[in-house]
């Protein structure tokens, strides 16, 4: 689903994002991308929404070469792939309902679409009877969840998560994993950068690890941080 | 489509009320100067007309000297009949002329006017209404002659009056325009930078550009309409109020055509305005 070809960025400032970053992601894979900040996790995702273009190396996704799309169809790659934040990224003026419909509207998607599919991903999601209310009257793990939703609405294939239980406390981190986990088990690929340790060695799912840029860690069924895997 | 047809509309009209203070700005900024380009076209047509209906009517006339002789008199009626370039003339003698004095001068200087102070006249047309100054120049040596008269000279300073009158306009009218487009780009800028977090949203989930462009656009399309609504109506009023006499008075076709320049004018300004706004803020 996707691939990573020794893939190589660098800022205009002269720093190393990421260095010759090969790897492979099957569809249905769960991925945590874990690291310490500034080790390129947010510019690993950025690249995968073309947000940023590789310096070296390429990118697949679905078998295609995302650095030859044209610019046109780059809205396209990303009707694809759904995206969560750390900071919710919801509109203000907004209830839930429209929240979520924007993701369907803002893609031209007919008003009888929007009526049958978010009330049903807010059903999913929990949220049936706050969909008339404001993000502001949601607590911190609701807007997620809102977020999660407008993210998933749309069916991509993908769905990345820039730590997305960042701003959360343990129990509302723990029912936006189970959301993201329901969320792969439809078949996306989910990739998520984070710094929750807990979650990671809880969840025993592959784990990439990044330092400074490269690649130091690809294991299958890892925990957060390895070392502290045999200290005893 | 019918879908992305409400939201354009939604967008366009929440955008305009959220700015209003800076709509109404801009519409009256592009008003004011289309008006001028307007009137500066209208007054060229009109100019235009005014000195292609007094030329018409050019005449030519060779006033004689009051003592000038029957036989002088006789010389340059057989002359002018032989010209080719005078289509016509017509003679007047001295009490004819006077006559005509009396009618056109103040009682005050006609009462201390003689017969036999009146010039005779010839009034001639020449065939083409430039070949006035040279009937002037050949008949103005001549013995007997007085004075030849053609209205071509006031025509002529009249043209360039109007002209200096125009350049002024449009200048005036470009610098406005252009001030109007910064107006209109403003505007939009300040909508877009409003709405980021929306705009930015919008790219997220996969909206196109044109998607999330064209109701700002047709913002400015709007402003831009507005603004050339208002010129309309004040070139209008100014086609019906201003002709301070008929032979400045403007056919109605006259009036579309401008009209037309206007509303082009002012939907180009405003649309090319907001595209350039937008541009900066959708780079990918």
């Amino acid at each position: 689903m996707i691939r990573f070809e020794n893939v190589s960025k660098t800022y205009k400032n002269g720093t190393s994002a990421l260095k010759d970053i090969s790897l492979d992601i099957e569809k249905g894979e769960f991925v945590f991308l874990v690291g310490a900040s500034g080790s390129g996790k947010t510019t690993f995702l950025r690249l995968l929404l073309r947000e940023e273009h590789p310096d070296q190396g390429r990118i697949l996704e679905a078998g295609r070469d995302i650095g030859e799309l044209p610019k046109w169809r780059v809205p396209y790659l990303r009707r694809n792939i759904g995206c969560v934040f750390q900071d919710f990224r919801l509109l203000p003026n907004k209830n839930v309902f429209e929240n979520v419909a924007f993701a369907l509207e803002g893609i031209g998607r007919p008003r009888s679409t929007v009526e049958s599919q978010v009330p049903q991903i807010l059903e999913l999601v929990g949220l049936t009877d706050k969909s008339k209310n404001l993000p502001h009257e949601l607590s911190g793990g609701e807007q997620q969840r809102v977020a999660v939703a407008r993210a998933f609405v749309n069916r991509p294939l993908i769905l990345l998560a820039d730590e997305p239980t960042g701003n959360l406390d343990p129990s509302n981190s723990e029912s936006i994993m189970a959301l993201l986990e329901r969320i792969n088990r439809t078949g996306t690929t989910v990739v998520m950068a984070t710094h929750d340790k807990a979650l990671v060695d809880r969840m025993r799912r592959r784990v990439v690890e990044l330092d400074k840029g490269e690649m130091i860690r690809d294991q299958v069924r890892g925990v957060y941080g390895i070392d502290e895997g045999v200290s005893l | 489509m019918r879908v992305y047809f409400r939201y354009a509309f939604k967008e366009t009209f929440s955008n305009l009320w959220r700015n209003r203070m800076m709509t109404i700005a801009a519409v009256l900024t592009v008003a004011v100067s289309l008006s001028l380009v307007g009137s500066a076209l209208l007054l060229k047509q009109s100019a235009a007309q005014a000195s292609a209906q007094w030329q018409q009517g050019t005449r030519v006339t060779v006033w004689m000297q009051p003592t000038a002789s029957s036989s002088e008199i006789n010389g340059i009626r057989t002359q002018l009949a032989n010209l080719p370039i005078v289509k016509s003339c017509v003679f007047y003698t001295q009490a004819q002329d006077y006559k005509e004095a009396l009618q056109l001068l103040p009682p005050s200087e006609s009462d201390v006017l003689k017969v036999t102070d009146m010039p005779s006249s010839f009034r001639c047309i020449p065939t083409v209404p430039s070949d006035a100054f040279v009937v002037e120049s050949t008949f103005a040596t001549q013995p007997g002659v007085y004075k030849v008269t053609a209205p071509e000279q006031q025509i002529r300073e009249m043209n360039r009056a109007i002209r200096i009158l125009q350049i002024v306009f449009l200048a005036l009218a470009a610098v406005l325009l252009l001030s109007a487009t910064v107006l209109i780009l403003n505007t939009i800028r300040m909508a877009i930078f409003a709405r980021r977090r929306e705009v930015s949203v919008m790219k997220l989930v996969g909206a196109t550009n044109w998607f999330i462009r064209i109701p700002y656009i047709t913002e400015g399309f709007i402003q831009g309409l507005l603004g050339s609504i208002v010129a309309m109506l004040a070139v209008t009023a100014l086609h019906t109020w201003y002709p301070l006499h008929n032979e400045f008075q403007l056919n109605t076709s006259a009036l579309v055509g401008t009209n037309a320049v206007v509303l082009i004018v002012g939907v180009v300004i405003g649309s090319v305005g907001s595209a350039i706004a937008i541009r900066r803020f959708l780079d990918v």
